[in-house]
């Protein structure tokens, strides 16, 4: 039994959660840094990645009970953003001649070109979120969708900044397994502080009940625009994590499949805790990973293409139809020491 | 006993609605049920008619356990409730309005009939036919549902507030209309009502609800004076109500 | 004034729209007594193609059902993907009928992609072509110098037939009557003795039988089959029906014919550097309509119990 009684070990407390699943996130990096196995780092970079976006889907939709099919278009204007500033000195003018002569002759550095590009994701969210977030319940899932979609077609479109439908090819590789940790550890923190501040709290009070939440004198109007401004700022980081990972974009990549799977991850851990949504990429990145394995065959063994995407969709249908609280139950990790029921029971109503 | 409930405790979410509630109607008789807003009162109608599941307790309608089965089923069983609010649908003409409450019934002739004898009861629906139902003004409107219940053919009906928002001579109209049907067809009815006054008029026997708690039941005869009536309905002692609070 | 060319034009947006029109029928209908915005509605059309052929991974496909006399395949292709929209909501949808309506939605999307996927496990994922109804893609002589595709006369033809057959038994069937009173107040109807789940299923024979005409339709006219093919034209339909006000019937059709008679008249109306934005636009108006009026999206009563 440990007391929490120290100044450190109450602090190691109140971050409980995001202790254990940096620590826990860590081991699973270390452990597959040191084995070597270079597609293995594949994996887990891109889930690392993904652990961005999901935990930036946390902060929006776990606190407002608003489910977005927008963010994908965030991440999107992230990516291409960073390419613009990034990729491919010699060739930058092939794939993206319209863009304004300071961008297509000066590149900036990986770091601030990601912050840049959250920022300009951050700044389309203010925009289109202070329209779209006067809207509740399904007209603002609907309303995000259509964001998505005008996002899409207009990228898909503007051939001279995006290459359209074709690939922008030769981003630096810069996203490394480290990169994408440090990453994943200061979007999860930033979502965790969120839920725990002043804003999380009312902005959960009016995903509970709207009403009462006006009634108690929050504006859920400007609330839920803060999330959906901060979520979208983290989702366009992660845009530009993606494309120095895969050393390439297409506009196609950020459509409806994406979308599905990150919200299946969310789904899958819990859509109302943090421990959810990194549970629910882990484990979604892992099963399609092996199920990917098994379909281009381990020795004579091999099942089926396509399983693993329906097994994603078969696993999504039976958790919203059994268990719609998700892995997690819509829980966070708890302390584990000293059973203190208030602490506990302070932390679940806080999830 | 037509229609017992025994018991019978509901929660919204985790907070209980209704605290082991029991009321009994008997066949033909005029039950009320009266308390102040917020005191249950629709939720006990709510739970009869299927919408609501009691966490525990028992509600029998002609000796058959009746709770957990959906609304429709109750409705087919032969309880037909007015909700609360009148619940039209507006879009539907007057007609079609009735039809709905036919729906469930396969005794072409006698529907036929039914129909006949309800538009003579509300002689206005037989005038506006045709007319959405958006469009009736609201006791127009609250006609039509009575008619609309009626046509299930029920054994009983339960009648949530149907005074509510009505100008005071339409609400003398519902109440003649409700008490015809008892005394001409010998239906069993089961009102709520906010004013008690009203009630103890037309009821046979009367109970009074607060705070999700059965607070009083008599024989309406037994309660005319309406000292305790009043003193179960505001849950203080007599006295202590100030005059022009009381909606008596 | 080039005459044969406007009266071509019109006659291409008409059947646009009646196509649309069908499919926004079909998500309306789902959506007014269930809340539901199906988005697998565009796979069940996809299905529908596909069990024309033998599965293989030929590029042009060999025919199964494909090959049976018209009226036989017509029947048949309908039958099947009506089972296959019933089968989803007993084996998917009625499980999560309580939920918010954007978690159905992600239901419909999951289904969607996991059909999409056992499609493209059994008959692989390229394109396939296939030669459906040729009789009917040729073009007919209207009048002299005017002629138009007469599968868009089929199409528009089509489309009116089973609009008035709806209008008739929404208007003079009990069933229909139920299903009006239904989509206003589920639990009203419900207390008058209507069955709840009788009448979803119904709405989904409804809407599958909608999709299967589709598939018949849209195979015809495209001659090739592709394991994504519905969801693009799902996110039209999807369209349709938030502009016509979703709930409402009436409002499916006129945003159907809305959006496919505005696709056809911009694409030939837009100048050229805006025309490639002709989606996002279309998208953008969506968008308006929602911020303009979001009551047809809302609830129209506090609570609706469900089956």
């Amino acid at each position: 039994m440990i007391e929490a009684n120290t100044p450190v070990l109450r602090l190691v407390r109140t971050f409980w959660p995001l202790v254990v699943l940096s620590v826990g996130l860590l081991i699973i990096v270390v452990i597959i840094d040191l084995s070597g196995d270079i597609i293995l780092a594949q994996t887990l970079i891109e889930g690392l990645v993904r652990v961005v976006i999901v935990a930036a889907l946390y902060l929006f939709i776990g606190n407002s009970g608003i489910i977005s099919f927008g963010h994908i278009g965030f991440m999107m204007i992230g990516a291409y953003a960073t390419a613009w500033q990034t990729c491919c000195p010699y060739t930058r003018d092939m794939f993206m001649p319209g863009l304004p002569t300071y961008l297509l002759n000066n590149t900036h550095h990986f770091i601030p070109a990601i912050l840049l590009a959250g920022l300009l994701a951050a700044v389309v969210a203010l925009i289109t979120g202070y329209a779209i977030m006067r809207l509740s319940g399904i007209a603002a899932s609907i309303g995000t969708f259509a964001l998505m979609m005008v996002f899409y077609s207009v990228y898909l479109r503007w051939s001279t900044w995006t290459s359209g439908a074709s690939s922008v090819i030769g981003l630096p590789t810069t996203t490394t397994v480290w990169v994408g940790y440090v990453y994943a550890v200061i979007a999860i923190t930033a979502a965790f502080l969120y839920s725990r501040s002043r804003w999380g709290l009312a902005l959960r009070s009016s995903r509970d009940d709207e009403v009462a939440a006006r009634a108690a004198g929050v504006n859920v109007f400007g609330q839920r625009l803060l999330a959906f401004v901060v979520s979208a700022f983290f989702c366009g980081m992660a845009g530009g994590l993606f494309g120095h990972f895969l050393g390439m974009l297409t506009v196609d990549s950020f459509h409806l499949k994406m979308t599905f799977i990150t919200l299946s991850m969310l789904v899958l851990g819990g859509m109302q805790s943090l421990t959810g949504a990194v549970v629910g990429v882990v484990v979604l990145t892992v099963v399609i990973d092996v199920l990917r394995r098994l379909e281009t065959g381990v020795g004579d063994f091999s099942i089926p293409t396509s399983s693993a995407e329906v097994f994603v969709g078969v696993v999504i249908i039976l958790i919203l139809i059994f268990r719609q609280s998700g892995i997690t139950g819509n829980a966070e990790v708890y302390w584990p020491f000293k059973p203190d029921i208030s602490a506990a029971a302070a932390m679940k109503r806080q999830s | 006993m037509l229609l017992s409930v025994e018991n019978i405790t509901v929660h919204y979410s985790r907070l209980p609605a209704l605290r082991e509630v029991s009321v009994s109607v008997d066949e033909g008789e005029i039950v009320c049920i009266v308390g102040p807003n917020g005191a249950g009162k629709s939720t006990t109608l709510l739970s009869i008619s299927g919408v609501l599941n009691p966490t525990s307790g028992d509600i029998t309608f002609d000796g058959k356990r009746i709770n957990g089965m959906s609304p429709e089923a109750v409705a087919r069983a032969g309880i037909s409730q007015v909700p609360e609010g009148r619940h039209v649908f507006t879009t539907l003409n007057v007609e079609e309005n009735l039809r709905i409450g036919t729906s469930m019934r396969d005794d072409r002739g006698e529907i036929e009939k039914d129909f006949k004898r309800v538009l003579e009861i509300f002689p206005v629906l037989a005038e506006r036919r045709r007319q959405a139902a958006g469009k009736l003004s609201g006791g127009e409107q609250q006609m039509l549902v009575i008619a609309r219940a009626l046509l299930t053919s029920p054994r009983i009906m339960t009648i949530d507030e149907p005074s509510l928002g009505l100008a005071p001579n339409l609400v003398d109209r519902v109440y003649e209309t409700l008490l015809d049907l008892r005394n001409d067809r010998g239906m069993t009815l089961l009102i709520v009502e906010q004013s008690s006054e009203r009630a103890l008029k037309a009821a046979d026997r009367m109970y009074v609800l607060r705070s999700g708690q059965m607070q009083l039941e008599g024989n309406a005869a037994d309660l005319q004076d309406g000292e305790k009536v009043r003193q179960a309905y505001f849950g203080f002692e007599e006295g202590v109500a100030h005059e022009g609070e009381v909606a008596f | 004034m080039d005459w044969p060319y406007i009266f071509q034009t019109a006659i291409s947006a008409l059947s646009f729209g009646s196509f649309y029109a069908l499919g926004a029928l079909g998500i309306g209908l789902l959506f007014s007594v269930l809340r539901l915005i199906n988005f697998a509605h565009g796979d069940f059309i996809t299905i529908g193609g596909y069990a024309l052929i033998v599965p293989s991974s030929a590029v042009v496909a060999t025919l199964s059902i494909g090959g049976f006399h018209p009226a036989l395949l017509a029947i048949c292709i309908i039958v099947l993907v009506t089972v296959v929209a019933l089968l989803s909501y007993f084996v998917v949808f009625q499980h999560v009928q309580n939920s918010s309506p954007a978690t159905m939605m992600i239901v419909s999307f999951a289904l969607g992609y996991v059909l999409q996927n056992v499609i493209v496990m059994i008959y692989e994922g390229r394109p396939k072509a296939v030669n459906l109804f040729p009789e009917l893609t040729g073009p007919i002589q209207i009048a002299d110098g005017v002629s138009v595709p007469l599968l868009q006369l089929v199409i528009i033809a089509v489309t009116w037939l089973l609009l008035i057959a709806l209008v008739l038994f929404f208007r003079r069937t009990a069933a229909g009557v139920q299903m009006r009173a239904a989509a206003e107040d589920f639990r009203m109807a419900r207390m008058l003795g209507v069955r709840g789940k009788r009448l979803i299923a119904l709405a989904f024979i409804l809407s599958g039988s909608l999709a299967g005409i589709m598939s018949l339709l849209f195979v015809t006219q495209k001659g090739v089959l592709m394991y994504n093919m519905g969801l693009s034209i799902m996110l039209f339909f999807f369209i349709a029906t938030v502009i016509g006000g979703m709930g409402s019937l009436i409002g499916a059709v006129v945003g159907g014919y809305a959006v496919g008679i505005a696709s056809v008249v911009l694409s030939a109306v837009l100048p050229e550097d805006v025309r490639p934005f002709r989606d996002a636009c279309v998208f953008l108006i969506v968008i308006i309509i929602l911020l303009w009026r979001p009551q047809g999206l809302v609830l129209t009563k506090a609570a609706r119990e469900r089956v």
